[in-house]
């Protein structure tokens, strides 16, 4: 023991070290609690603020009565109605209904649970959170594995992608930067990954500059009167703050606890909730969006059912414009949400349209959450988070690998399964507007609507026009291409040099020549040619030493993560759009996008001025400055492709855009199908003929055995009884 | 086709099924005799072999013609049959029917160089296939039965000891319709080659055991309980080992549990019985890799005997290295000092 351990261990001393290390600990909860939050939203450029909203009033105990007895009747008429639906007569029909609504199990079973808890508990105000966690404060969640565990509501929920939109270590599906490392592999510096710090070509902006916009719109039917308009991703996000969780992306902190009481817990839980409580609200602090937090939305709350998830999904799988898109019926009472018109995905779930559906079965049935936290299986090619990135959501989870039960030919049906992935046949198409490629850059008018929209130039929901197949293992790239090879280990499958960069239908490139042809009137400096050309062969933007470096990573990086483990072949939607891009940050498959902002581009058609809106936004800035360079850009750009790091400097010089151009994404990004499932599958000769849907060559397989499952001899067999195979349902 | 068939049947005629599965406790406890029987049969195996390579060659044109006919026949079948997930459900048992066929299985198979139309009528080389087969389709014996004129012991004998089988006896409802395609996948069927990992040789037979005597190695199996050190058995000793007559050379002749080996000493002795079974594929390899002396100085082939590890075996044989290496030191040592002395 030496003279300065003796000193130390005096019993003063002691006491005294103790004392400073407890106020120092102290004062540094305090700078983490009290000084980080306010110096982050200033640093950011976000505010976080208490919470209003103007529908969550409360109500008398005599309104609660009336209220609960007009809900339990509208839940047990459409209880019994689902019971009795089948009776032709409509009379006979009706009879029963009032029969079974008054039977008195029928009015225990189908009362909302609720009426009866906020009764009792005397709840006359819904506030948000704030209500449900008075019970709520801890749930019980069954894990995958079979543990269960009790976690904090409000945890859980602030923790999981529908809150923070971003996640964090693995972040879901192996996606593999183009320069070959798996995105936050072990061992590799973790970035969120998300929608949250994604400038995607479909919504055209980042969540940072695009949560919540009004825009005014001069709709024909108005002669020129304005009205205002809610747009931006917050529509379809559970947070009712003015920005995204973005403290969620720092390595600490947390969203402030005001953030957190604007989480809209209805939207997901109640059954009548009403989609016409969503829209865009400004106050003091800036734009935000409203929510239902009505007594009668909290008195039918539940478990999430199909109809709660639809309320956003459906917009991007059917789509905005979808017949059946009962949330795109209720735009708003006032600021009505603008629609989308082209689809993202176009493959809607709906009993019109997907068997399960039709079939009664609720998206959590194979989308089983643990808690708040909702798997989306192991594949995907989206970079988009997942909560739970090891739990599987598949088919053969419920039709085991011998799905096909009815057909004479059910084996060869089921040998399938081998290479073809379930959706390969049985998605047949996706809606017709089906969004293929999207012109941001030169916006059309649209006068029923009154705002500048940008030009789908082309649309389709057609086999090999609106998506086509490729191999599929479940790793995807940095920018959503699916990886995969031919189990035959082809070197000639090279989707990133033909399917994703290629259109050569002479039907497409027809199309997309008239729309040129049609934008040039309004756009007169468009070069028709070269239009089309960048449009349908987007590696013509590239230079031949991009092209090669192209070609050597792609052999180099990415060869090996294709032939990883098992491919099949699934159908994937194509898109791609032209987009201003900060050509500072460029590689062979791309530049940084830059994203848009959306009053400006409504309103104006402007979009040069609204890139330079949308880039003036703190966060943007902050993007081009060195902190986030070294947290999280140099990382961003090396899986982007982009060698050297990433460039800080910023596009926009002096109000001018600097080194800034509009270009299509070097290659079409290729989203998953799984939903919008037909009972009758594809026939034998759809796939079997030498015109059939599957390009074969392209697919990898060699001439001869090209040949051979071109020209199969005894599909002529099947003929008569492919139609029983049809027929069916598996 | 007869040499094809010649081809393909006399190594699987030679006695150690091996893919499949089960069998016998063969041998004899005898030492002599059951090293003759040994020597006998690894002469039959040579003769084999000998015959496999004579037959290929004078086949001349004709047998690659065959061979070429039988190729294209196999591929025509296997574009269906080698999807892995070629199969249904039976609306009976609700059980999937697996009806694929692993390429590579079946090209390392006995039958590899068939058509598939010699073992399945030729209506099935159209597709829809008939709905089952003809009486005697994919009947071993009828193929077989000529193979064997010149073996002791041949394709009738095997018949006569599986009729005596306790598949072939049992009552069981699940022992219904039990046939040599039970346990001999004839897709994959391949003899144990000599040489092959012993662990291998117990794990691929027993893999045909367990695939229907599945509740055994569950967790909770309290089966065999009996036996020390259960799970080291199971990894070391194959079933048949055990479940077949220990006195006669009868390895289809499954023994209902009471019947089996139960006396220890039967492999546990200097001369076992295994020694007739299991190990046989050993001590072939033992000859051909390590020679004779090495096996003579590590006591291998004599299966599970005194001492059963390597380690302890190269551990004894270290120290008694050491003992004539101090004897011989001190015996040198000796004489120098001897002579030392003497000049001295």
């Amino acid at each position: 023991m030496n003279a300065f351990d003796k000193i130390l261990l005096t019993p003063k001393n002691a006491r005294r070290l103790l004392v400073t290390v407890a106020v120092g600990l102290l004062v540094l909860l305090m700078l983490y609690k009290a000084v980080y939050p306010i110096l982050f939203d200033t640093y950011v450029g976000k505010s976080n603020a208490p919470l209003t909203y103007a529908n969550s009033q409360p109500i008398s105990e005599k309104e609660l009565e009336a209220m609960a007895t007009e809900l339990s009747l509208n839940a047990r008429r459409a209880a019994a109605e689902a019971i009795v639906g089948q009776d032709a007569n409509a009379f006979a029909r009706r009879v029963k209904v009032e029969m079974l609504m008054n039977t008195q199990s029928f009015m225990r079973e189908h009362e909302p649970t609720h009426i009866k808890y906020f009764r009792d508990a005397n709840i006359l105000q819904y506030e948000g959170p704030k209500t449900c966690l008075q019970c709520h404060a801890t749930i019980q969640v069954r894990h995958h594995d079979g543990r269960t565990s009790e976690v904090d509501t409000l945890d859980d929920i602030v923790n999981s992608v529908h809150f923070k939109f971003q996640s964090d270590g693995g972040g879901g599906f192996s996606t593999y930067g183009y320069d070959g490392r798996r995105v936050n592999a072990e061992g590799s510096r973790p970035i969120p990954v998300g929608k949250i710090n994604r400038a995607c070509g479909i919504p055209g902006s980042f969540s940072w500059t695009g949560w919540a916009a009004l825009v005014e719109s001069r709709p024909e039917s108005a002669h020129g009167e304005v009205a205002l308009r809610s747009e931006g991703c917050g529509q379809c996000h559970i947070g009712g703050n003015y920005q995204p969780a973005t403290e969620k992306m720092m390595p600490i902190g947390d969203v402030p606890d005001v953030a957190k009481e604007g989480i809209d817990c209805l939207i997901c839980h109640s059954t009548e909730y009403d989609m016409n409580q969503r829209y865009v609200i400004r106050d003091d602090v800036g734009l935000r969006w409203n929510q239902d937090r009505t007594m009668r939305a909290a008195l039918t709350v539940g478990r999430s059912t199909t109809k709660n998830c639809l309320n956003c999904h459906q917009h991007n799988m059917g789509g905005d414009a979808y017949l059946h898109n009962e949330a795109a019926k209720a735009l708003g009472e006032k600021h009505q949400r603008l629609l989308h018109t082209g689809a993202k995905r176009g493959n809607p779930f709906s009993p019109q349209d997907d068997l399960h559906a039709a079939a009664g079965l609720q998206c959590t049935d194979c989308h089983v959450p643990e808690g708040h936290k909702i798997p989306r299986g192991r594949m995907g090619v989206d970079l988009v988070a997942n909560d739970l990135p090891d739990v599987e959501v598949s088919c053969v989870t419920c039709h085991s690998t011998a799905p096909h039960n009815r057909s004479k030919h059910k084996a060869l049906l089921n040998g399938h399964l081998d290479r073809i992935a379930c959706e390969t046949c049985h998605i047949r198409a996706l809606q017709d507007n089906n969004v293929v490629l999207r012109d941001w850059v030169h916006p059309t008018w649209d006068a029923e609507e009154g705002i500048f929209t940008p030009t789908d130039i082309y649309r389709s929901g057609e086999v090999n026009k609106g998506f086509t197949f490729l191999w599929f293992n479940g790793n995807g790239t940095f920018l959503a291409n699916a990886l995969g090879n031919n189990p035959n280990g082809s070197t000639e499958y090279d989707p990133l040099m033909q399917q994703l960069v290629r259109i050569e239908d002479p039907e497409i490139l027809a199309a997309v020549r008239e729309q040129a042809i049609e934008l040039k009137k309004t756009y007169p400096d468009i070069d028709v040619d070269a239009y089309v050309e960048a449009a349908t062969d987007p590696l013509s933007q590239l230079t031949p030493e991009q092209l090669d470096e192209r070609r050597r990573m792609l052999d180099q990086n990415l060869r090996a993560h294709m032939n990883d483990g098992e491919s099949r072949i699934y159908p994937f939607k194509l898109f791609n759009a032209m987009m201003y891009e900060d050509m500072g940050n460029q590689g062979p498959f791309g530049a940084m996008i830059l994203p848009f902002d959306y009053a400006t581009y409504y309103e104006t058609g402007d979009t040069a001025a609204s890139v330079k809106q949308a880039i003036r936004d703190p966060i943007v800035q902050r993007m081009y400055q060195e902190p986030f360079k070294r947290y999280m850009m140099d990382e961003f750009m090396a899986y982007f492709g982009v060698s050297g790091g990433w460039k800080t400097d910023y596009p926009l010089v002096d109000g001018e855009l600097n080194n800034v151009e509009p270009k299509w994404m070097r290659q079409m990004g290729s989203l998953m199908v799984n939903h919008g499932i037909q009972p009758v599958g594809r026939d034998c000769v759809e796939c079997h003929s030498p015109s059939g849907i599957l390009n074969y060559r392209a697919l990898g397989y060699s001439q001869e055995r090209a040949a051979e499952l071109e020209n199969l001899d005894i599909v002529e067999n099947l003929r008569p009884a492919a139609s029983l195979s049809a027929t069916d349902g598996g | 086709m007869n040499a094809l068939r010649n081809r393909t049947a006399r190594p699987g005629a030679q006695r150690h099924p091996d893919d499949p599965c089960p069998p016998p406790t063969t041998g004899r406890p005898g030492s002599t005799k059951t090293r003759l029987v040994r020597l006998g049969w690894s002469l039959v195996l040579w003769l084999c072999l000998f015959a496999f390579g004579a037959s290929a060659e004078p086949a001349g044109d004709a047998g690659d013609e065959q061979l070429a006919e039988a190729a294209a026949d196999r591929h025509a079948c296997l574009r269906c049959h080698a999807m892995s997930s070629l199969a249904y459900r039976d609306p009976e048992t609700s059980e999937i029917i697996d009806l694929s066929i692993d390429r590579d299985g079946l090209a390392h198979s006995v039958h590899g160089e068939l058509a598939c139309i010699d073992c399945h009528r030729r209506s099935y080389r159209r597709y829809p296939h008939p709905d089952r087969p003809a009486p005697g389709d994919m009947d071993c014996i009828g193929c077989h039965e000529g193979d064997d004129q010149n073996l002791s012991r041949g394709w009738v004998d095997i018949d006569a000891e599986f009729k005596r089988s306790v598949h072939a006896v049992s009552d069981s409802p699940k022992a219904a319709g039990f046939s040599c395609h039970s346990c001999h996948d004839p897709h994959r069927f391949r003899p144990a080659a000599v040489g092959e990992p012993l662990a291998q040789i117990v794990r691929n037979h027993n893999g045909v055991c367990l695939s229907c005597h599945k509740r055994l190695v569950s967790p909770s199996s309290t089966s065999h309980d009996w036996l020390p050190n259960r799970d080291a058995h199971w990894t070391s000793v194959r079933c048949v080992d055990c479940h077949t007559p220990v006195a006669d050379f009868a390895n289809h002749e499954i023994l209902p549990a009471e019947k089996s080996e139960k006396n220890c000493v039967s492999c546990h002795s200097a001369d076992p019985q295994l020694l007739a079974r299991l190990y046989h594929f050993q001590s072939e390899e033992d000859i051909a890799r390590r020679g004779l002396l090495a096996k003579a100085v590590f006591n291998e082939a004599y299966v599970v005997g005194m001492s059963k590890s390597p380690a302890l075996d190269r551990l004894s044989l270290a120290i008694m290295g050491l003992m004539v290496l101090l004897l011989a030191a001190h015996g040198v040592g000796r004489y120098l000092a001897r002579r030392a002395n003497r000049r001295a």
